[in-house]
């Protein structure tokens, strides 16, 4: 089994080191002085915004070993398809996974862009769909759907995509969408259908996932309960007579010892305003849940030496994780400190792990 | 105002000159769905289409045009995917996106608009296209009437202008409906794009004078645009706002009159006589009345490519040579020069040229057309003003 490693891309602004406040690095107010003092000339003026960032950590995890990067759906940054786009040029071989939700618009539309990005990519663009937000955020977007029928339009919207990127003539009518003789013809037929990854924990969301993802991707818990999801979904897509794949989604804090972990998270977790040391959030080993879920939606992050962080990854991909989509504050430098420093250990220890199994 | 000239990207594909269709740039034309072997992109070299047309983009802006028209065909990339891939390696190429507003929900479409923005500083423009209906809307998905459909161009531009600057923006439309919208700083910031509108019917304009920027028309023959675009104007000058006039015209230049003509005569002797048939056919039915509009400056009996000539310089058979559009200006330099500034007299504002191979005649064009056209000095609207 081929693992992957994604690496998140804030889309709407990243921390510091020593500093959680989230800013947009790069970005140039208009209406903001220069943060240099009078006596420093900034040749910057409003040049760059935190696009041009986005696009150095995109670069980063090109050049620091990622297999792709996760395009977040952040409703308060800059809209996912437009990032992936912007970005696809700077990498040859970067998987694009880009989030949205099934609300965009024409599930026939949002096929043909794909097709468009499958032809210039060479196939590197890869959806991963979410319900967005509860119903009153939702209809902030445009978007009056009941909670009950997410799920549901999720399903169509991928049902109508996968038709008219396989079949031509395809018809399909259903709750939410409608096409007649649809499917792309000559040079738009039969691009490579871009891979779906959905998630959800909720019997609801299986069911979803059994019948049309590609790749589950699960939030972070301790590898035991996780086992126990895996097999369930795989059961589920069984009935289809489909085989689900699985994504881990996980933050990590990698420093050389576990002490110095333990420190900076504790930092993080006061800068964020959040009390230390009232509640453990040690869940498993290695594993602070809630860590950063407010900056990086993360369920839990992983808090220790490289070693550690690299043995829990292999803990992961030994009960049936290969996909995994990683993150950690700030983006960019650590971007460069987990390609280096962990992602060869794990590399390494699975390709030992699968030569023996072979 | 001085006028905007735009150049357009063949998201078509086409051939390397006006005289023959091979060899053929691209992966697609026309009548042909099933090319696989294509000349330039999408080959096992790496490179794919988008590399040629990132190309003709960087002449474009090298030599002086606005930016580029990115049609949409159901057989031809989209033009939000060319922006964005070519959003960091133009400087001030800007992006005309045609697209149908039943496709996106308008918040998301304010959304990634703001987003292009941000990565282009401020290069993007809409082309709205409200649709021909008929089963081609089907294909796309959109099952709504014709008529309905201005309604819905117009919510969607009253949506996506009214979450712009931040919000907090409550609608309730026939088609659309938000709640407390509104577009997170930074994206807020940035400038809203300009709006080219197409469609001919009393709908369309009643929609167009509400919310377009340019009026958007094929050539047409001189007299009917003039009357085309008064009408457009008196009718959006009577709703209360002042709206601009854009042409989209193909363009063959060379330094003579008589090396103009014989590309189209070589052009023309190639020509498949099945696809000349077509051609004289009544076509497809659509409920487009600007295609109805197309068919009806058509000449009858064609012998020779100068049966196609209906005007001084304006030959009326370019779609037979490559995919696009009937009209477009054949002549020196010179002449075409003059007829851009005859069509700026009867009303254009802008125009979106296009000329076979895009990438070097982008060249051609900038270099020996645009400087010889006169357009409008940005003084001499002041004087009519006065005067």
């Amino acid at each position: 089994m081929t693992i992957e490693f994604l690496w998140q891309l804030p889309t709407s602004g990243d921390g510091r080191y020593g500093d959680a406040s989230q800013t947009r690095r790069g970005e140039r107010s208009h209406s903001l002085h220069s943060p240099f003092t009078d006596g420093v000339s900034d040749p910057r003026g409003n040049r760059f915004n935190f696009l041009d960032h986005l696009h150095q950590i995109a670069r980063a995890a090109d050049l620091s070993g990622f297999d792709g990067i996760q395009i977040q759906n952040d409703l308060e940054g800059d809209e996912s398809w437009i990032v992936a786009g912007y970005l696809a040029r700077s990498s040859s071989r970067l998987k694009l996974l880009t989030e949205f939700e099934a609300s965009r618009g024409s599930a026939v539309y949002a096929a043909k862009n794909a097709v468009s990005f499958q032809r210039f990519t060479n196939g590197r663009f890869a959806w991963q769909i979410s319900p967005g937000g509860d119903s009153a955020l939702r209809r902030r977007h445009g978007d009056f759907l009941p909670d009950s029928d997410v799920l549901s339009r999720i399903g169509e919207f991928i049902e109508v995509a996968r038709g008219v990127l396989t079949q031509s003539p395809f018809s399909f009518k259903g709750q939410f969408f409608e096409v007649l003789d649809g499917g792309f013809k000559g040079p738009l037929a039969n691009k490579p259908v871009p891979l779906v990854y959905l998630s959800g924990n909720t019997p609801a969301a299986y069911r979803l996932s059994a019948q049309w993802a590609d790749v589950h991707v699960l939030d972070a818990a301790p590898a035991e309960e996780l086992k126990e999801s895996i097999a369930t979904l795989q059961a589920l897509a069984g009935e289809h007579g489909r085989k689900l794949s699985f994504g881990l989604r996980i933050d990590a804090l990698a420093r050389e010892t576990e002490d110095e972990a333990v420190h900076d998270a504790q930092r993080f977790l006061a800068q964020s305003g959040r009390a230390v040391g009232t509640s453990n959030p040690v869940v498993g080993p290695n594993l602070w849940e809630g860590f950063a879920t407010p900056q990086t939606g993360a369920a839990a992050s992983l808090v220790g030496s490289y070693g550690q962080v690299a043995e829990r990854l292999v803990k992961y991909a030994d009960i049936g994780i290969s996909s995994f989509v990683l993150a950690a504050i700030p983006h960019f430098e650590e971007a460069y400190r987990i390609g280096e420093q962990v992602l060869p250990v794990v590399r390494s220890r699975i390709a030992i792990v699968q030569a023996k199994a072979a | 105002m001085t006028i905007d000239i735009f150049w357009r990207i063949p998201t078509h594909g086409e051939p390397s000159s006006h005289r023959n269709r091979k060899p053929w740039r691209g992966d697609w034309f026309p009548g042909n769905d099933n090319l696989t072997k294509p000349g330039l992109g999408g080959g096992e070299d790496g490179t794919t289409y988008i590399d040629y047309l990132a190309e003709i983009a960087r002449a474009a802006e090298i030599s002086g045009f606005q930016g580029g028209l990115i049609p949409s065909f159901p057989s031809t990339d989209e033009p939000w995917v060319i922006s964005a891939f070519l959003a960091r390696e133009t400087k001030t190429f800007r992006f005309m996106i045609p697209f149908q507003p039943g496709f996106l929900n308008p918040v998301v479409a304010a959304r990634k608009t703001a987003s292009l923005q941000r990565a282009t500083g401020g290069r993007a423009l809409y082309n709205i296209i409200t649709g021909g209906g008929g089963p081609q809307q089907l294909w796309w998905g959109d099952s709504v009437p014709h008529d309905d459909r201005y309604t819905r161009t117009t919510e969607f531009l009253d949506v996506v202008r009214g979450v712009w600057r931040g919000g907090p923006f409550s609608y309730q439309g026939k088609f659309y409906q938000v709640e407390e919208a509104g577009l997170p700083d930074p994206l807020s910031q940035e400038e809203f794009p300009e709006i080219y509108f197409s469609g001919s019917s009393d709908a369309a304009l009643a929609s167009a004078s509400k919310h377009a920027d340019y009026y958007l028309s094929w050539l047409e023959p001189f007299d009917a645009l003039r009357d085309k675009f008064k009408r457009v104007k008196d009718r959006t000058d009577a709703l209360g706002r002042k709206i601009k006039t854009a042409v989209r015209v193909d363009i063959l230049a060379r330094p003579t009159e008589e090396e103009a003509w014989e590309e189209i005569r070589k052009g023309f002797a190639n020509v498949d006589p099945a696809a000349l048939a077509r051609f004289q056919g009544t076509g497809e039915p659509s409920e487009s009345v600007g295609a109805a509009r197309q068919r009806d400056f058509r000449p009858t009996t064609i012998n020779s490519y100068k049966d196609l000539i209906t005007e001084p310089n304006i030959f009326s058979g370019f779609s037979l040579l490559r995919g696009g559009q009937t009209q477009g200006i054949v002549g020196s330099y010179e002449q075409v020069a003059e007829r851009l500034d005859d069509l700026v007299q009867l009303g254009a504002d802008s125009f979106i040229l296009a000329s076979t191979p895009h990438l070097e005649e982008a060249y051609r064009v900038g270099e020996e057309v645009l400087p010889l056209v006169r357009g409008r000095p940005s003084g001499s609207a002041v004087l009519r003003a006065v005067g």
